[in-house]
This record gives structure tokens, sequence and C-alpha cells, in this order.
């Protein structure tokens, strides 16, 4: 019994030993030969490719319907754009052809949609929207924007965010992270309107968004594994809001695009 | 194989005792267990942000607003039944938020822990502010959920665990309450999923409320919060007292058919009535195409046109605003 009890000590304590210095000498890797980082693509923490559908539970009034004018509840606006919204003409948009003024970057995703998700390249992820048939493109690394007029999507720069490794922030990670998010910062987007009402944003916006991933586990069986996006957004305009506008928005996830329904922008509806 | 001698047995029993130690001391060693390094600190002072749904949240909703709800036939007639003189009872007076609803009405909220006495983690997050002092507590022991059958609170009972830099707790054992302070009601089966992700002094949570008597799929809804050091979450006691005479037993309601107010949201904002009524339908985005030909927006807006809150905002500056609510601005 003790010949047995030593055997296991030995073994035990062996295993150990070799497991500790297989950490180290992985860790020890991290400042040494390093293979080449991996793409955004190939390194991404979560998967947010897919068909997409958002679920309006929050803001209905203010999202299925265009409301009416000179309702701006929930908005922290300045008196300059309670001016351009008091003056809200649809039709006049329409004949300047600026129906899309409610689609750009810091309204979009509000909008009742579902989105596509893919990736264009290693770099890029690719954000489509049936609502009004719009495109965001999400550049990773040091991209650089072209010159150019301001566009409805804007310039948005990528990054994954993941939690900091052990050993700090410097030390790299040996193998990909398997949770994080996505931050995105979105500028140059051409002036357009918060909400369909005429709500206004400025050339000066700058976008900010936080995009996590949740995969249900307590749900009924109906309703288990059911994987949800939420977009925390943070709209920053120092002409037309008076504190970062902060909201929250979430997509589940669908089987196909069997529901995928392009609609052309309206300054309407 | 126990099929040894007593002595064999207690070989095998030797084995066993410090192999599964051995084991899992390697494991740690190695780095495998759960890491703690994907964790963030929840502790604070974290002041609500208003951007959304603002005239619910604060004032107060519109009745009979059931927009957006994926409510069962059940959870409708229970809301058409509601009466909001039924909050002047003095038994119904200090109904705290429920654990469905706490984080969706007017809450700043006080976030801390207690440590774990050995390990130094934090044994529970309690997270204080939602009305009524329904206290959530995150228990992060993995302790399991009591009996079906254990006491139901207003708060629940709440479980919690790390999914890499997202906490997600779940909670069960929840009292009947309401989802919208305009008697949208929860059933005392109803659960909760949230999930609890910060960036930079950002916190948004996420909730699934699931209930199989009054929803019909589950009610997701977000919020987002400020970190604010200097602000002070204050108690919301509440003393009972009698607001109305009234006979003995009599509880305000509307019956079947009775409730004068189911049009009003219609009314008021030109909405049909198959979207005020809710049901999963009206989440989607398909829906629209139902009530795109009958809804007529309203000339201008009357009501709540201007409020949001949070952040030291000064709604001074919108006076003037197109309003004819008495709580705007």
């Amino acid at each position: 019994m003790n010949l047995s009890f030593s055997r296991f000590g030995i073994f035990s304590a062996a295993a150990m030993l070799l497991s500790l210095a297989a950490v180290h000498t992985l860790r020890a890797q991290g400042g040494g030969n390093a293979a080449p980082p991996a793409t955004p693509k190939a390194s991404a923490p979560i998967d947010l490719t897919g068909y997409w559908v958002a679920i309006v539970t929050e803001d209905w009034r203010w999202r299925m319907v265009t409301p009416a004018r000179g309702d701006y509840a929930s908005i922290p606006i300045t008196p300059a754009a309670r001016a351009v919204g008091d003056a809200w003409d649809p039709a006049k948009d329409e004949a300047a052809g600026e129906q899309c003024k409610s689609y750009g970057a810091p309204a979009v995703m509000r909008n009742p949609e579902r989105l596509h998700i893919t990736w264009q390249d290693d770099n890029t992820l690719k954000v489509e929207t049936d609502a009004g048939t719009q495109t965001r493109l999400l550049h990773f690394g040091n991209w650089k924007a072209p010159q150019g007029p301001a566009t409805w999507q804007g310039d948005s720069v990528a990054l994954w965010e993941t939690p900091t490794p052990p050993g700090g922030a410097n030390a790299r990670p040996q193998t990909p992270a398997k949770s994080g998010d996505l931050k995105v910062v979105t500028t140059h987007i051409r002036p357009g309107y918060l909400r369909k009402n005429g709500v206004p944003y400025s050339a000066s916006t700058v976008l900010t968004e936080y995009w996590d991933l949740a995969t249900e586990r307590h749900l009924s069986a109906a309703f288990n594994g059911q994987q949800w996006i939420t977009i925390t957004t943070v709209v920053e305009d120092p002409e037309y809001l008076q504190v970062p506008w902060i909201t929250s928005l979430h997509f589940r996830k669908e089987a196909d695009g069997a529901k995928w329904y392009p609609q052309p922008c309206s300054a309407r509806w | 194989m126990v099929t040894e001698t007593a002595g064999g047995d207690r070989t095998h029993m030797n084995r066993t005792q410090y192999f599964i130690p051995a084991i899992l001391l390697i494991l740690g060693c190695s780095g495998l267990s759960v890491p703690a390094f994907a964790q963030f600190d929840l502790a604070g002072q974290w002041s609500d942000r208003y951007h959304e749904d603002w005239p619910e949240r604060i004032p107060g909703p519109d009745a009979v607003d059931l927009l957006g709800l994926p409510l069962s036939e059940a959870g409708r007639a229970k809301a058409d039944s509601w009466n909001v003189a039924v909050q002047t009872l003095p038994e119904r007076e200090c109904i705290p938020h429920p654990a469905t609803y706490g984080l969706q009405g007017p809450a700043n909220l006080h976030i801390f822990s207690e440590p774990d006495p050995v390990s130094g983690r934090p044994l529970v997050w309690k997270i204080y502010g939602t009305f009524g002092r329904a206290t959530l507590t995150i228990w992060m022991d993995g302790r399991p959920h009591p009996s079906p059958y254990a006491l139901h609170t207003f708060e629940g009972f709440t479980t919690g665990e790390w999914e890499g830099d997202t906490l997600t707790t779940y909670t069960t054992h929840i009292k009947m309450g309401y989802i919208r302070r305009n008697g949208v009601a929860n059933s005392d089966r109803a659960t909760v999923v949230s999930h609890f992700v910060r960036h930079g002094n950002i916190l948004t949570i996420t909730t699934l409320v699931e209930d199989p008597v009054y929803l019909t799929e589950p009610l997701i809804r977000s919020h987002s919060w400020e970190l604010d050091p200097k602000q002070e979450v204050l108690p919301t006691p509440c003393e009972p007292v009698v607001e109305v005479q009234r006979a003995k037993g009599l509880v305000p309601h509307y019956l079947p058919g009775e409730n004068p107010f189911i049009e009003e949201v219609s009314k008021m904002y030109g909405i049909p009535q198959i979207a005020v009524r809710g049901g999963a339908e009206t989440m989607y985005p398909e829906f629209r195409k139902r009530i795109k030909d009958q809804y007529v927006a309203p000339a201008k807006c009357e009501r709540y046109c201007c409020g949001w809150g949070g952040g030291g905002g000064n709604v001074n500056l919108l006076k003037g605003c197109i309003t004819g609510g008495a709580s705007n601005p």
C-alpha cells in the first residue's frame, strides 16, 4: 500500500512539474519565436457572422413607426437640435434625394431590421441591413480612411477587446481569446437624423459601439441556445447633444436569411 | 475495480484519495481553471441613463400600452384587468419593483460585494437601489437554486457565474409582480437571465424575462448605467396608509371588456390596436408591414416630448419644446 502511494505520489509530482514546465515554456514563447499574429478574422473571440433580427421591445413608439413632429423623448438634444427637428420636412428631404438621412451610422442599427454579417476579407467585417439596404464596413488593423466626402456609414475602425491575459496587459496570450467584444469607432459621417422625425446629428458626430455576444443556457428548452448580440451605443455630438446619447440594442441570431427583406430608404416610414 | 480483498480496497481508496487531488492541482497549475482575469469589478455607484423609453420609465407608461411585449392571451387579459387605483390599497402601496422589472424601472444602482472569508473573492454581489429595496443578491459560489416550492420574494433567488468577461445571472423564485408599471404582470413562475458587461465607465445589463404563464417568448431589454462616484443611492422607505376609504374587501379592477382605456394609446399616438395590444409578433420588423397603412402620425407631439434624464443634463435648455405633458421639462 505504501509502495502504491509512493508511486502515485511520484507520478503526481512529476506530472505537476511537467505541467508547470509546459506553462512556463508556453508563456516564455510570447516574447520569442512567436508566430505571426493571427488576422482579425482568425483571432475573433466571438463569431458575429450570420443573419440577425432586431427584437423591438424598447422605444417601440419611436422605432417601429415614425413619431410625430417634435417628439424628442429620451434624446438629450440641444436647443439647436430642437430647432432643426421642429422644421423637419420629409418632402423636402425626398426632393433633395436625402431619403437616407435616418439610415446613417448613428441611427441605422435602431431601425427594425435584419442584419447580415460576413467577413469581406481577413480585416473587414461587413454589416448589411435590409432596412435601407445599407452596408457598414468595420475595418480592423492599420486601415487608413480614404479621402473624400463624408458618407452615411462613415469610417469605422474596429478592434477586438479581450480580457487581460495572465501576466498583465503586455503578456501575449498563447491561444486566441474565447471571450471578448467588438469595439467600433465611427467618424466622418454624413449629417442626418438620429430619429426618423428629424432629430439631427451633425458632421462632428462620433459613434462608439461595443458589440457583445451571449448564448442562452438558462431558458426553457424551446429558447435555450439562442444567441444575442447586445450593442452598447454611445453617440457624441457637441452640436446637437447635451451629453453622450447612450443606448443599447439587441439582435437575435436566425438560422438563415429566409426573412431578409431589403427595402430602400424612406424619409417617411 | 473493487473486486479485491479488503486490503486491496484500501489500496484503491488510497489511489483515489490522492490521485484526484493531484489531478486537480495539476489542472490548477496549468491555468485550466476558471480564469479570474476575465472578470471585471462591478462595484460602485452607477447612474442610470434614460435615453430609451423615458416616458415609460420615469413618469410611467400609458394605460393599456402593451406595445412590444410578447404577451400571451392570459397576459393580455391580466393587463386589461388592471386598474391604477389598486395601487392605493395599503396592501399594495409598498410593493417593490420585482426582479422582472427592477432594472427596467427608475434605478440608480449601488453595487457592492461581500467577500468569501477564505478566498477573498466575491461571495455575493448586491445590487441596491431598485424601488422598494428589493435588493438583488447574486450568489457566486455555485450553490443550487432552492426547491420550486421554497419562498418566493420580489427580488427572487439569483446565482451568477462569469462567462468570459460577462457576468451571467439567473433568477428564480420571483413573486408575482409587474414587468411594466401599467399592470403588465409576471407570474410566480417567471425567471430572469441577465448579462452584465462593462465597457470603461459604462455598465450594460441585458435581461431576458421568461414566463410560461403571461409571455409566449422571452422579453429582452437592455439598459446602460454610467459610473458616478459622487452619486448617493438613498433608500426608498414606504409606509402604507389609507389613501382612499373603501368597503372592506374591495379591490379596484376591470372585468373583461370593461377597461375604458383600451383604445387610449391608439387615439393618442395613431397606432393601430393590433400593435397596442401586444403579442410576440409586434416585436419583429415584419410587423411593420401589417400596420403601415393603418398608422396615422399625430400632427405634432403632445406629451412627454422632450423628457430624458441622467448625466446632469440641463433640462431648462429645452423650455419651449412642443409639449403638453405635466412631467415634461
